[in-house]
């Protein structure tokens, strides 16, 4: 092993300052937030005050209300997110499948939320919801369908849901990239044989177009699910996580105790268990991309 | 089992006519080879009868019905194609089963076609196996017998042995030349391989530029062919065709050759030179209907040898002559070597004359 080393030592020369990078930027910072998750930080107080209290943080997680809160709004605004979103995207790919006039331009309108900055949206949609000078609030007084406009985003109620519309605007054109550039690759042979063979349209999508995606979108459905997991500029922007928790995600939640309250132990043990969360999905991602090579080695 | 008719079969794409005129009558229980080069029409012809491209006009009769706006699967065909197109992720079985899950039979019944089908392509064993785990002649097996469970009123096959190897290719073919006499199944084939239209149809349609060339026995094509298209396409290695002009000698009729030299003809071959409309003629001749002589013989012409191809049994020998370039084959112990001054003998009785300004063949009337 050593020997081996020696061997290859200049191979290692050439990859050590990219080692070197990734240890100071990457590694480090890990290891220090998880010693920080065992240690008690006073607030205001310089970090090497701090004093080892073992697990305690991680028990104070798990037993605060909030906590609670914050998860059940994680995995709502995650999975809703990623659900909607795949499926309108999947739908728009479909629909934009076929040739008809003004696909392109469609295409490329339906793609702009994608790639506007997520913060000038959030602001964008913040003004939209406005319960004083927003336009669907306007338009809802206007059609008579309500007597004032309804207050979106201060309700505790429909604040979250009113946050993922906004996400699923913003994200669904990467569904609909993935599902578009997917359907590209499905043989027309396969469908002309679908159709000799008696399958009607539903049919050729469930039997043929379908099975053919599957792992597209395994994989468009995990980037999404970590990317909304890890989301943060949208509620941050939007409402900073109130009113009273009601919006608040984890990403929002760890980043208010840590720069906010200057709770660094918890909110250290928070981010490690969210690090272990997303190396879970993490996994299943490479497992769906390795599986695919798999496939394709073997045809 | 049905018969097929296609009449007046027009297929425009914008203004370029893929499919022209075509009109022709597949017998029940007919093996017919749709045949010619990429680009011929010969594909769409196929895709138009099974229903996946809609024809700009004429009439396609399946049975006795007129199937011009049925779709695809109320035409009672069934399509082998190029590549297979199983489904991947269906089983074998599944795959048997799928035309008939299509069309709600009962699972009994599903169950009871797709053994029966197995059977007869003896491939039981491979009944649990996803596509990609069989081998490329085991895939176009099943592809033959998820046409075969529907036990159709025609089968439509669209080049199914091009992705084959050679070897593969050929018992393939003797598999479905096999399956057509068992089931005495009427078969529409597509292939740009004449060999394989030759050796496996009842008869050949010889089709170029969306027009329909030739329909008869392969025989017959073979023998007779209508133009110097068909002449040139039918046949490996291809029929030579050597450009004459028609002149007077001794006041008999003979072709002359740019290089000077004149080849008399036979009673019945000036007969159908007369019929030409231009003075340029097209001889043709087959590889094995003209003789090679080491020294002039009386009726032979000056040849230079090109290249010699040993095959074996054979030897072909291809020779410069009037500025074509012309196929013999002469047994494996006569050494000719390139560049050698030959002299080539015509048979009069099996040469093939054309119109040059036409390209149509002459017959004697």
């Amino acid at each position: 092993m050593l020997r081996n080393i020696w061997a290859h030592r200049a191979d290692y020369a050439y990859v050590l300052p990219a080692i070197a990078v990734m240890l100071i930027v990457i590694a480090y910072p890990i290891y220090y937030t998880v010693e920080l998750s065992f240690y008690k930080t006073p607030p205001g107080l310089q970090l090497r005050d701090k004093t080892f209290i073992g697990f305690d943080n991680y028990t104070t997680i798990l037993t605060s209300e909030v906590f609670w809160k914050v998860t059940w709004n994680t995995l709502i605004w995650t999975f809703g997110s990623t659900f909607i979103s795949f499926v309108l995207g999947f739908a728009t790919a479909l629909a934009l499948h076929r040739d008809f006039v003004g696909r392109g331009v469609l295409r490329a309108i339906l793609i702009i939320p994608w790639v506007i900055s997520a913060v000038a949206a959030s602001y964008i949609w913040k003004w939209i919801y406005h319960s004083d000078f927003g336009i669907i609030g306007a338009v809802l007084v206007g059609l008579g369908l309500a007597d004032r406009p309804p207050n979106f985003i201060d309700n505790v109620s429909t604040v979250l849901p009113s946050l993922i519309v906004v996400n699923i605007w913003r994200e669904f054109p990467f569904a609909m990239i993935m599902m578009m550039a997917g359907l590209q690759t499905v043989p027309d042979q396969l469908l002309r044989a679908a159709k000799v063979d008696g399958a009607n349209a539903w049919q050729r999508f469930w039997h043929v177009t379908f099975p053919h995606l599957r792992n597209v979108s395994v994989v468009t459905i995990l980037l999404l699910a970590v990317a909304n997991f890890n989301s943060f500029i949208i509620p941050w922007i939007m409402t900073g996580g109130g009113p009273s928790n009601a919006s608040h995600i984890w990403i929002t939640h760890i980043y208010e105790l840590a720069f906010g309250r200057q709770r660094w132990g918890v909110a250290s043990a928070y981010s490690v268990l969210l690090f272990l969360i997303l190396m879970a999905l993490g996994y299943f991602y490479v497992r769906a991309l390795s599986g695919n090579e798999r496939k394709e080695g073997r045809a | 089992m049905a018969h097929v008719v296609l009449k007046d079969l027009v297929k425009t794409y914008g203004s370029f006519k893929a499919v022209n005129d075509v009109s022709l009558t597949v017998n029940d229980g007919e093996f017919v080879a749709l045949v010619g080069p990429s680009g011929c029409g010969k594909t769409t012809t196929l895709n138009l009868v099974a229903g996946l491209t809609s024809i700009t006009s004429g009439d396609i009769v399946i049975g006795d019905r007129v199937v011009n706006d049925l779709d695809p699967k109320d035409r009672d065909i069934a399509m082998v194609f190029q590549n297979y197109a199983l489904y991947p992720q269906k089983s074998v079985y599944m795959n048997l089963a799928f035309p008939l899950q299509m069309r709600r039979l009962p699972r009994d019944e599903i169950d009871k076609k797709v053994k029966e089908a197995a059977r007869v392509l003896d491939m039981t064993h491979l009944l649990e196996r996803k596509p990609r785990e069989l081998s490329g002649g085991q895939q176009q097996r099943v592809a033959l017998g998820r046409a075969l469970v529907r036990d159709p009123a025609v089968f439509l096959m669209d080049e199914p042995l091009s992705n084959l190897d050679a070897k593969l290719r050929v018992q393939m073919r003797s598999e479905i030349k096999r399956f057509h006499q068992d089931l005495k199944a009427t078969i529409i084939y597509v292939t740009h391989d004449q060999l394989e239209a030759v050796t496996m149809a009842d008869k050949m349609a010889v089709m170029n530029g969306g027009f329909l060339q030739q329909y008869d026995s392969p025989a017959q094509v073979f023998a007779h062919p209508v133009n110097m298209f068909v002449a040139s396409f039918i046949g490996s290695p291809a029929m030579s065709l050597i450009p004459l002009e028609i002149s007077t000698a001794n006041g008999g009729t003979v072709l002359t050759s740019a290089e000077g030299w004149s080849l008399g003809l036979s009673p019945r071959n000036v007969q159908k030179v007369t019929k030409a409309t231009t003075k340029k003629i097209v001889l043709g001749a087959r590889h094995s209907t003209i003789k090679l002589h080491k020294s002039a013989v009386p009726g032979s012409i000056p040849a230079k040898v090109y290249t010699v191809e040993p095959t074996g049994d054979v030897t072909f020998v291809q020779a410069f002559l009037s500025g074509a370039i012309v196929n013999v084959s002469v047994p494996p112990n006569i050494a000719v070597t390139p560049d050698e001054r030959i002299w080539l003998e015509f048979d009069q009785e099996r040469m093939h004359l054309f119109d040059g300004e036409t390209e149509m063949a002459l017959e004697a009337s």
